[in-house]
């Protein structure tokens, strides 16, 4: 599901750059050099970033400058990075932030 | 919109009507209403909410804006990990 603006009426057709692959929560998704993460899973049709550590609400994009970090996401195994400000590489594993468990509350069953 | 039950801190989720609730019953500067709702601790340091606490303390305690304590900034300027903290 493809919503990337190629044809602008400002800024004209899209210069057709490199490709590049990478995944999200599992899933691969097309991306092009130059994207940040938030503008490739735009992109993607993909507005959920992540969800709120208490509440679950899903959460994405707000500021997209930085300032926010409401687009935060999990590259790699450890690594949490702004979305909006990190560029996509060929081949990051990408994964949303979720709810955390509360056992002592009676929460979230985390088996 | 969605009247009181806006939600003034998007990290901690603090809807203004908790916040209003909050200064009517203990008639709090920002710094307690901070300390009593969490409004303003959240990962954005108080980015998105800081001025609003603010302006709705001085609002409610009736004093131009500048005669009200405003929020601190508080250490560290920007979100870091233990890793780069401790640099394990």
């Amino acid at each position: 599901m493809n919503k990337r603006i190629v044809n602008h009426p400002i800024l004209d057709t899209l210069t057709n750059k490199k490709d590049i692959s990478f995944s999200f929560n599992g899933k691969n998704h097309k991306a092009v050099e130059g994207d940040t993460i938030a503008s490739a899973l735009l992109a993607n049709g993909v507005r959920t970033l992540r969800y709120h550590e208490e509440s679950g609400n899903p959460r994405g994009v707000y500021c997209n400058i930085g300032h926010c970090f409401e687009c935060r996401v999990k590259v790699g195994n450890s690594e949490i990075v702004r979305a909006c400000l990190t560029p996509v590489e060929e081949g990051m594993k990408i994964d949303s932030l979720t709810q955390y468990p509360t056992p002592l509350k009676g929460g979230l069953r985390h088996d | 919109m969605r009247g009181n039950q806006t939600v003034v801190c998007r990290c901690e989720e603090v809807t203004l009507e908790e916040l209003l609730k909050t200064i009517q019953t203990f008639k709090c500067s920002s710094r307690e209403l901070k300390l009593r709702t969490r409004a303003g601790m959240g990962v954005c340091g108080g980015r998105t909410c800081r001025a609003s606490l603010d302006h709705l303390i001085s609002q409610k305690e009736g004093k131009n804006p500048t005669d009200s304590i405003p929020l601190k900034y508080q250490p560290p300027i920007r979100p870091i990990t233990f890793k780069n903290l401790g640099d394990i």
